[in-house]
């Protein structure tokens, strides 16, 4: 038995029986009422997505599960392939099953695979990740004024973050992949 | 540090204090640190010990809220007062919308109900937004939306509220219908938020709104309804999925102050929580408040609002993650 403060992204709940992975979760405290963690879960088994809302002081129950480090290989029309460096054995995933996330992923990256069952379900890589701003528009006098403190950039990723406007094509930044938000530009090495 | 950002903040601190100031409000400077802070049993003080020059000491807390010290000094007499201040809270989640110091706005209003608290927190809004310039993400056309809790469930659950009230076997069958899981342990109101946190809140979207009229037990400073007592005279703001507000027409029964704050104090010793006298002075002063109605607001995710930042780790100067972590 677990509590609901242990829930992270890609652990795996029993649910009515059931193993469902963590897709996003919040904790959140109405401050009139208990601390709760509200989940979306996703049925490791039939990918159905539900929403679930934990009170913090209840018990869950977490699924013990294998994990596997891997690398990313590529994409094709099956999904994400990625490979286990020790073994050469090779997962893969669909591009549901690897939703929003697969925006992040490059060739070469090291992952974490959750593995139920023999076959992957979740996946884990770094909560900070550098990118290279490959497409934005210069600060135009004047944008602070009127509040635009941030604009759209395209990544190397393929992907539009937004950025504040002091940030020119180029530059390397640092994106939390958790959220999907510019974090700061990224240090010189 | 996002720069612009922390220049944006001080704007629009500056402004909601010019709004308040050309109104008549008279902005107090209330304590922040007390002998005896506010008991809600899901909010945690942070505790300290002040020394006199003898040695003597006695345990002191950062408040959650200036809320006594505010009703007290209407007791005393003022009418229209705001405060505008850091409050301290401790166990919340540092997930970009808490940080255990944040900037919290009161104020309150004599001879005054949940209509004029709504109608200040829209003039308040919109003026600061158009002042600052802010007002790309805050309508400005109409009343912002205003719906009773019992409305929000119709609308977004499909359930009716009002036969639940009062009924925690029927408040359970119908989170176990919804799928949500019950335990014995779970009180009405936490069956109330499974269902409100994952069907209702979610849903209210960008739109800025007024929820009121809240089942009374969860409204523990605020008055009953006058047309039906399960309910009481609670507010509460979101806006872009955010809870901004919080506002009751107050209590001013000492009577019933107590007993509800001896039911909180008994729940936090449930809960296994630090508990402590009640606020005796606090007490004695609620005959003398009258017909007030207040209502607290939270600075930091207004800057948020204004200037779309998403975490309020970039509207702080140095927010929790930085300074507490390594």
């Amino acid at each position: 038995m677990a509590s609901p403060n242990e829930i992270k992204k890609g652990i795996v709940l029993l649910h009515n029986g059931e193993p469902w992975v963590v897709t996003e979760f919040q904790h959140i405290n109405p401050g009139k009422g208990a601390a709760f963690v509200r989940t979306r879960i996703k049925n490791a088994k039939t990918g159905r997505t539900l929403e679930q809302t934990y009170k913090v002081s209840e018990t869950i129950e977490i699924v013990e599960v294998d994990y596997r480090n891997a690398q990313y290989l590529n994409h094709d029309a099956t999904g994400y392939t990625f490979m286990d460096m020790g073994t050469y054995d090779q997962y893969t995933m669909s591009d549901d099953e690897v939703g929003d996330q697969g925006k992040y992923l490059r060739e070469g990256l090291d992952v974490t695979l959750t593995m139920f069952e023999g076959n992957p379900i979740a996946l884990q890589f770094p909560r900070k990740m550098n990118f290279r701003i490959a497409e934005t528009t210069p600060a135009v006098k004047g944008d602070t004024a009127t509040g635009n403190v941030t604009k759209e950039a395209k990544t190397d990723g393929g992907f539009v973050v937004r950025v504040p406007i002091f940030i020119n094509e180029g530059e390397e930044v640092v994106v939390n992949t958790d959220t999907g938000e510019y974090v700061e530009r990224a240090k010189k090495e | 540090m996002n720069v612009e950002r922390i220049r944006q903040r001080s704007d629009i601190v500056r402004l909601i204090r010019r709004w308040f100031d050309e109104r008549g409000f008279l902005e107090m400077h209330t304590p922040r640190l007390v002998g005896l802070p506010g008991q809600e049993p899901h909010l945690d003080p942070f505790w300290s010990v002040v020394h006199e020059a003898d040695g003597a000491s006695r345990p002191v807390a950062f408040v959650t809220s200036p809320e006594y010290a505010m009703k007290r000094l209407l007791a005393e007499g003022m009418d229209r007062i705001y405060d505008l201040g850091p409050c301290f809270r401790d166990g919340e989640p540092w997930d970009g919308t808490h940080d255990p110091e944040f900037l919290l706005l009161e104020w309150y209003r004599r001879d005054a109900g949940l209509e004029d608290l709504m109608r200040d927190t829209e003039e308040m809004v919109r003026w600061v937004a158009t002042e600052s310039g802010y007002t790309s993400l805050v309508p400005m056309l109409g009343p912002f939306r205003r719906m009773t809790v019992s409305e929000a469930w119709n609308a977004y659950v499909g359930i009716d509220l009002d036969p639940l009230l009062d009924d925690r076997e029927a408040m359970a069958d119908t989170c176990r219908a919804n799928g949500q899981t019950v335990t014995d342990a779970d009180t009405w109101d936490d069956l109330f938020f499974k269902i409100f946190l994952t069907g209702i809140e979610p849903r209210l979207g960008e739109e800025p709104t007024f929820l009121y009229r809240y089942p009374v037990s969860m409204a523990a400073l605020a008055r009953p309804c006058a047309d039906d007592p399960r309910f009481a005279e609670r507010v509460e703001f979101y806006a872009r999925g955010l809870e901004l507000a919080n506002g009751f027409a107050e209590l001013s029964d000492p009577v019933e102050q107590r007993k509800r704050f001896e039911e909180e104090r008994a729940l936090r010793q449930k809960l296994g929580k630090k508990t402590w006298p009640l606020d005796e002075r606090f007490l004695g002063a609620l005959p003398k408040m009258g017909n007030v109605a207040g209502i607290a607001f939270g600075v930091d995710r207004f800057i948020m609002w204004l200037t779309g930042a998403t975490s309020i780790n970039d509207i702080l100067p140095f927010p929790a993650r930085e300074r507490f972590e390594d």
